[in-house]
């Protein structure tokens, strides 16, 4: 048997080989390199989940009125604006499906409690469940239950609730794609150098001065 | 088939683990002319290959979070953790363990932290200071030379200080600070805390073939192209080159066997994908299984002649296990807020560190603990965003959901900081293990009984920790958002929990005290070596690999010297 030879990686190679090496990396890392184009947020989104891989996503975790619930608040909390997509159409649906089904437990409880908390409540007092509430319906029943300090202590398990959902919805945005450009994390990108603090950065923290002596 | 194999093949030297000790044993030893067989019980890795370095979150599993199978996260080089099914361990009622064991070639070294820094003077002769712990038998002027050769060979970034008992080393050049970093570095200005260049195991410039740093702070990854230290990367591959190396994997040495002459002959192991028994015999025996997993194979191993296990007439192999002490705070900086863009990756660490400030106090007794820690410190805009990203966001914003949370989360990212000691632990006699003789593992190999206990001075310690980090949050216009009080003991970590377990196989000037003599051989068989952190005597708070790497290369260089005058 011929004996197993670890490949010495970067040895000898030039850097022009190495910057080959680096383009070669296969999966997510070809986002990497579509990233210094200059496509909108919602292109770069498009070239990682394709509308037809979202459309054909099963949910493991949620029926499908809870699925529809989940699009819905998860859109309400990260809205769209001029700088990037909601939550919704960032994926984040799919994110909160799939971390459930990995955590279960009181967690995965909790936020189905929450879900359909939001329908009798909003059958209570507008007659029809959350999804189907108006826009300012839907508003009159987060404001009670996103601000903690201002909740009535009756809502307190429905706050729990919330900020946990809030949570995933943040995370699960600041973590795709859209919401990576978005921050922006400007990071995972191979350097030739290390340029250390930048000018404008040492300004703003009053360091300026001291670095420029030292 | 038969049950046992007899492997044809003698060697020269059989290296048990391809860690940093087994790594450099194999080094050194293939470089003098021994023919070498290297045993791993995990199996092949070679980051070239499998590392999943520039990998994006959202294209992973969960994103990269950490799962039973991957408890340090997806990315993480880690084949391995604290569980692994079919390989159990067992911790004394009332005493809390967690045993980390990476089950791959290179272990732990590929997804290491590449913190490397000196072992001091006072850290080799602990008690003569402070009447605490034990003295090692070796000085710090016994293992200097290893340390210029080691830093040499795999390189490491520092700045020369000249501070009280952290070496300097042979450095490259150290990569300028983060902006974060500075800041802190102002702040530690005013508290008399120094806080300068780190000491990692990265190149930041070309160095034996291997090209500098690209800064993405994926070390935990394991560099594709070796600009950082690992084992297979900067030993194995030069020791396979020499020809004189065999590498065998998911091979689980049972035990070390011994002939009628009292000498180990060779080890016993199981060929993990056949569950076959093989043993293969060797002129020179070197063990680097890991302290605790070293321990075991000795204890493990039985014979008429060693009845307590092999190397263990003066009782000492299971005995002082050392973890080291850690304890955490958040901060959050508003300063850090609204910043202009910029990215923060740098090396994959800390560019700046706090060494251990205290030691004139100290020596006053003006401290209610006797030992040292180093501070470490991350956060910003450092490294790929992760799950838990702005959780708890409601702390700081007040709630919310909109435009508002969204652009409310724009200010927030970036802003926070979290500060980690790093303590020496001082051994006592209730940390130790020892054969739970109820169990065996799924190779039928007896398993690991952990005793294990902080100390008084460790938790003062801890509390130290947590009120000097909250110092250094507020001295920097910070809030404190995460710490620890006495109902949690400060925050003290669990004992194996910073995966810096070591001693076990301690060495000493006395057989009577000590398993392994001043060049890590054992009293009882000349031709068994320990080159993995279970000789270490002390756990300083100086974290154990570059140590570890020092002692295994003075070690090797013994057994070559020895094996050439045929003294062995």
């Amino acid at each position: 048997m011929e004996p197993k030879k670890l490949l010495s990686r970067g040895a000898h190679l030039p850097r022009r080989e190495i910057l080959r090496l680096m383009t070669a990396i296969p999966a997510g890392a070809l986002f990497s390199a579509a990233r210094s184009t200059t496509a909108t947020p919602k292109e770069l989104a498009a070239e990682l989940i394709s509308p037809e891989v979202a459309a054909s996503y099963q949910p493991k975790i949620f029926n499908p009125h809870e699925w529809k619930t989940v699009h819905t608040l998860s859109g309400l909390i990260i809205p769209a604006d001029e700088r990037s997509e909601s939550a919704t159409a960032a994926g984040v649906p799919e994110f909160i499906d799939d971390w459930l089904d990995l955590q279960r437990g009181d967690l995965l409880a909790t936020i189905r409690g929450g879900l359909a908390w939001l329908d009798i409540e909003c059958n209570r007092l507008f007659g029809t469940d959350f999804i189907a509430s108006t826009a300012g319906q839907q508003e009159q029943i987060l404001d009670r239950i996103a601000y903690p300090k201002n909740a009535a202590p009756e809502d307190t398990s429905v706050v729990a609730f919330f900020n946990h959902f809030r949570d995933l919805v943040v995370s699960g945005f600041f973590t795709s794609a859209t919401g990576i450009k978005d921050l922006p994390y400007l990071g995972n990108e191979p350097q030739s150098d290390w340029q250390g603090c930048p000018a404008p950065v040492l300004a703003k923290l009053g360091l300026l001065a001291e670095r420029t002596k030292s | 088939m038969p049950q046992l194999i007899v492997s044809p093949d003698a060697y020269d030297v059989i290296i048990v683990g391809s860690g940093a000790g087994g790594g450099m044993a194999a080094y050194v030893l293939a470089n003098a002319g021994a023919k070498c067989l290297m045993l791993e019980a995990g199996s092949w890795f070679d980051a070239a290959r499998d590392s999943k370095w520039l990998e994006w979150g959202y294209g992973a599993p969960h994103r990269g979070a950490p799962t039973p199978e991957h408890p340090l996260g997806y990315f993480s080089a880690t084949v391995g953790g604290w569980e692994i099914e079919g390989e159990p361990y067992t911790s004394a009622s009332g005493n809390d363990w967690m045993w980390f064991r990476s089950r791959m070639l290179g272990g732990r070294t590929n997804a290491w932290g590449r913190i490397s820094l000196r072992n001091g003077p006072y850290d080799f002769k602990p008690y003569s200071r402070d009447g605490k712990g034990f003295d090692w038998p070796i000085s710090y002027d016994d293992l200097a030379p290893y340390y210029d050769k080691v830093e040499e060979l795999i390189g490491v970034f520092g700045s020369h200080e000249g501070l009280e008992n952290c070496p300097d080393g042979k450095f490259l050049p150290p990569p300028g600070p983060r902006c974060y970093e500075l800041l802190i570095q102002k702040a530690c200005g005013k508290l008399g805390i120094p806080c300068v260049p780190s000491r990692l195991a990265i190149l930041t410039r070309p160095l034996n073939g291997r090209p500098p740093c690209h800064y993405v702070a994926q070390c935990s990854r394991c560099c594709r192209l070796s600009s950082n230290f690992s084992s297979p990367a900067v030993l194995l591959v030069p020791a396979q080159a020499t020809g004189n190396l065999e590498i065998r994997c998911d091979a689980m040495v049972r035990e070390v066997l011994v002939g009628p002459d009292g000498r180990a002959s060779g080890v016993s192991y199981i060929d993990k994908k056949t569950r076959q028994e093989v043993q293969v015999h060797g002129k020179v025996i070197v063990l680097a299984a890991s302290a605790c997993e070293t321990a075991r194979l000795l204890l493990n191993s039985r014979s008429r002649q060693f009845p307590k296990g092999l190397a263990n007439s003066s009782g000492m192999v299971g005995k002082y296990v050392m973890d080291t002490v850690m304890s955490d705070v958040k901060g959050l900086l508003p300063s850090l807020m609204d910043l202009p863009p910029h990215n923060e990756d740098g090396v994959g660490g800390m560019h700046l560190y706090m060494p251990w400030w205290n030691y004139e106090k100290q020596s006053r007794h003006e401290l209610p603990f006797s030992r040292g820690y180093h501070i470490e410190f991350g956060g910003g805009r450092r490294g790929v965003p992760e799950p838990g990203l702005l959780s708890g966001s409601q702390r700081f914003l007040g709630g919310g959901y909109g435009l508002g949370l969204k652009q409310g989360c724009r200010k927030l990212y970036g802003s926070f900081l979290d500060f980690h000691g790093r303590g020496e632990m001082i051994p006592n006699d209730e940390s130790y293990c020892e054969i739970d003789s109820g169990v065996v593992d799924q190779w039928g190999i007896p398993v690991l009984k952990f005793h294990f206990k902080w100390g008084e001075d460790e938790i003062r310690m801890a509390r130290h920790m947590q009120e000097t980090f909250q110092e250094i949050v507020r001295a920097a216009g910070g809030e404190v958002v995460q710490s620890a009080g006495p109902e949690e003991r400060w925050g003290i970590s669990r004992g194996g929990e910073c995966i810096h377990e070591v001693g076990g196989v301690r060495m000493g000037n006395d057989r009577r005290t000590s398993a392994l003599n001043p060049y890590c051989q054992a009293w009882d068989c000349k031709n068994l070596f320990v080159a993995d952190g279970a000789p270490f005597v002390s756990n300083a708070d100086k974290n154990p690999t570059l140590t570890i790497l020092a002692l295994a290369w003075r070690t090797s260089e013994y057994i070559a010297d020895k094996v050439r005058k045929q003294n062995i």
